[in-house]
């Protein structure tokens, strides 16, 4: 098993990530935050339907879209970009540092304990439909597979290749892909969980919830 | 030509090309691209040949706000779609035309498009213009039965007429260029197939109808090119054999004219099998108004029958190959121009006795993809690409070659397009195989692996061209 306790100590020295909010799409831009030091919310609610904090509008073909914060956090910077400015799709608005979450801590953790398996190549990812359903059917932590077993569909360039799993055999622990996003070569689909190691990680995932403290 | 600014909605060698009519034309041009094409020479160019006010950056090409709020922020005029994205949607053509700020859609009226970019429309029109189409349905199924109902009849329907294995094709009646189509050659296979083909449209096209035609085999795929304006003028420019195709129906090299009866014999008169497929194709884009450059797409049988396949409501990719063996009033052809012109209302100004045939030219898809493994689009890194330059050779492409460039996966796997002219059959065949011979196309994946390219499979079909 992993040092958990070492790794948490790493996470404790940098306990944030920074990141870029991007506008999504090309249109006039008009900033409702507009000051460096503001405190934002990210989504809230059960399922996330709650939007964070506005930060502001996007307008396109007449269509005002608003931007909201996706995490909570501090604004830290501003890019150069003026209100009411054309932009083009991509173009970085701000900056906000985002305190690390007790999930987020057990997904880092998680991502350095599990068996994880890697996207072979760039590309959308999608389960094979006998897994897709017993994964609806009994959930995460229920759904074994092994080496050699059909997993997913990789679809690029408009082909579609079935994919076959290669590690240890194990169960579906994470998810860490959305079947309408293309995935980067290299980046982890699935988190396996050997089964006689379950005990153990569920543990680990206990001890964090425990000893983290979130910051406001 | 110069008050006009032409949206390119487009992206790779067809962008490049689109750009290089403007500018011939005199028109103005803008350049969209996404985070993936940041390193495309499409953007290189637009850059260099445009300004910085020529290029931007989008979301998706297929968002069609992107596209109009882009049109409206550079001012432009027209918006040309190129192939593929929105160039048969007939949705978008409408919406240009039709909003506020209209812009004109170079490409066929959006009524055409509705009418003729429907496999099922084009052949109820076909069948009452007495044009021959391929037996099966004339609208998309839905339901299970019903499709079972129909193979079985269309099995019975080929024993009947003394066909040894009878074998079906199942189409995603969304798809197109050759993609979600499946063989089958009975009953029982048949309905996996079926399962199979509407899961892959649900996904890919949001669609689960299917198509189920009678598989013809040993046919020759022949293409006519139509050209129209909004006049009433309309004129063929010649057919195209796209016989020589990869797995899963992808074209790989396409030849003008589509038969050569002067120095190959067949079991049929070809010289008339091209007349006759000329004449149904115009005789169709007559009878609708066709008011841009289209592609009738034809089965031709072992035995000489024509059977049309679908009419393509846009430029195509082998464009060029059509282009190279023809003339207008002793003029070098460029469809692209004259699409656009079409697109701008302008008139023709010329008939098909100004149009004149030369030679036999040779189009061939340069691909990064591994012939020996059902042709799997190779990723990676192309560290080196270059060729010779001859009089009689066209070459297209986004692919850079004075910098390293990362293949997206995001996007149609075509590198470049090589055509080559020849004065006949056998000369384009021997420049064929020295372009192919010179050509250099190097790289390696995040393996190490080198660069997998179809050119040794180009280089074999070569000797095969037009004896099929």
């Amino acid at each position: 098993m992993i040092d958990t306790i070492s790794l948490l100590d790493e996470i404790k020295k940098a306990p944030y990530k920074e990141l870029t909010v991007s506008t999504p799409h090309s249109g006039e831009i008009e900033f409702v935050v507009n000051k460096a030091g503001v405190k934002v919310n990210g989504k809230s609610g059960n399922w996330g339907e709650k939007p964070g904090t506005l930060l502001a509008y996007l307008t396109r073909e007449g269509n005002k879209k608003p931007i909201y914060s996706p995490e909570k956090g501090e604004v830290v910077m501003f890019h150069d970009v003026q209100n009411n400015q054309f932009v083009q799709a991509g173009t970085p608005l701000l900056k906000i540092r985002h305190f690390l979450t007790k999930q987020e801590v057990i997904d880092i953790i998680l991502k350095q304990t599990l068996h994880l398996f890697l996207a072979p190549e760039k590309g959308k990812y999608y389960f094979v439909s006998a897994i897709d359903l017993k994964l609806k059917a009994k959930g995460l932590g229920h759904v074994n597979i092994k080496p050699g077993d059909e997993v997913l569909i990789i679809s690029r360039m408009k082909r579609e290749t079935v994919l076959t799993y290669e590690g240890q055999p194990g169960i579906i622990f994470t998810i860490y892909f959305n079947s309408s996003e293309s995935v980067e070569a290299g980046s982890p689909l699935l988190g396996i969980c050997p089964r006689d190691q379950l005990e153990d990680i569920k543990e680990v995932v206990a001890r964090i919830q425990n000893s983290w403290e979130e910051k406001e | 030509m110069n008050k006009h600014n032409i949206l390119i909605a487009n992206r790779g060698e067809i962008a490049l090309r689109i750009m290089q009519a403007c500018i011939e034309l005199g028109a103005r041009f803008t350049c969209v691209y996404t985070r993936e094409d940041a390193n495309s020479e499409h953007c290189t160019e637009a850059m260099k040949k445009g300004g910085e006010k020529a290029l931007y950056r989008i979301s998706s090409y297929q968002d069609p706000n992107e596209i109009f709020a882009v049109a409206d922020a550079a001012g432009c005029t027209a918006v040309h779609p190129g192939y593929g994205f929105f160039a048969e949607d007939y949705r978008f053509a409408r919406r240009a035309e039709q909003r506020s700020r209209k812009l004109a859609f170079i490409g066929p009226s959006w009524n055409i498009i509705q009418e003729l970019g429907d496999k099922i429309n084009t052949k109820r029109l076909a069948r009452r213009l007495d044009v021959p189409t391929v037996p099966g349905s004339d609208r998309p199924i839905f339901d299970d039965m019903e499709a079972e109902e129909l193979a079985t009849s269309l099995f019975t329907f080929q024993k009947e007429i003394g066909v040894h294995q009878p074998v079906i094709l199942v189409k995603a009646s969304a798809g197109g260029g050759g993609m979600g189509i499946e063989e089958v050659n009975d009953l029982d296979r048949f309905r996996t197939v079926l399962r199979r083909i509407k899961n892959y449209s649900k996904r890919q096209f949001r669609d689960e109808g299917v198509l189920i035609e009678q598989r013809i085999f040993d046919f020759n795929h022949l293409e006519v090119q139509i050209l129209g304006d909004k006049h009433k003028g309309a004129v063929h420019f010649g057919t195209r054999n796209c016989t020589v195709q990869s797995i899963g129906r992808q074209k790989r090299i396409e030849v003008a004219p589509g038969f050569d009866p002067e120095n190959i014999s067949y079991a049929f008169d070809a010289s008339k099998v091209l007349e006759d497929i000329t004449e149904y194709s115009l005789r169709m884009a007559r009878e609708v108004g066709y008011d841009s450059v289209g592609t009738w797409e034809w089965i031709i049988s072992p035995m000489g029958h024509p059977f049309l396949m679908e009419v393509n409501t846009r430029i195509q990719v082998e464009n060029g190959v059509s282009a190279i063996i023809s003339t207008i009033n002793d003029q070098e052809v460029n469809l692209l121009k004259e699409q656009i012109r079409a697109g701008l209302g302008f008139e023709l100004g010329y008939d098909q006795s100004d149009i004149v045939f030369n030679g036999v030219g040779i189009e061939y898809r340069i691909l990064a993809e591994d012939p020996d493994n059902n042709f799997t689009p190779w990723v990676g890194r192309i560290e080196k690409f270059s060729w010779t330059d001859y009089p009689w050779l066209r070459m297209h492409t986004h692919v850079p070659t004075q910098r390293p460039y990362d293949i997206p996966t995001e996007f149609d796997p075509n590198l470049a397009l090589g055509i080559v002219w020849g004065e006949n059959l056998d000369q384009a065949k021997m420049r064929g195989e020295i372009f192919l011979e010179k050509l250099i196309l190097q790289g390696t994946n995040p393996a190490g692996e080198p660069l997998k390219s179809n050119i040794e499979f180009l280089k074999s079909k070569t000797r095969d061209i037009l004896v099929f």
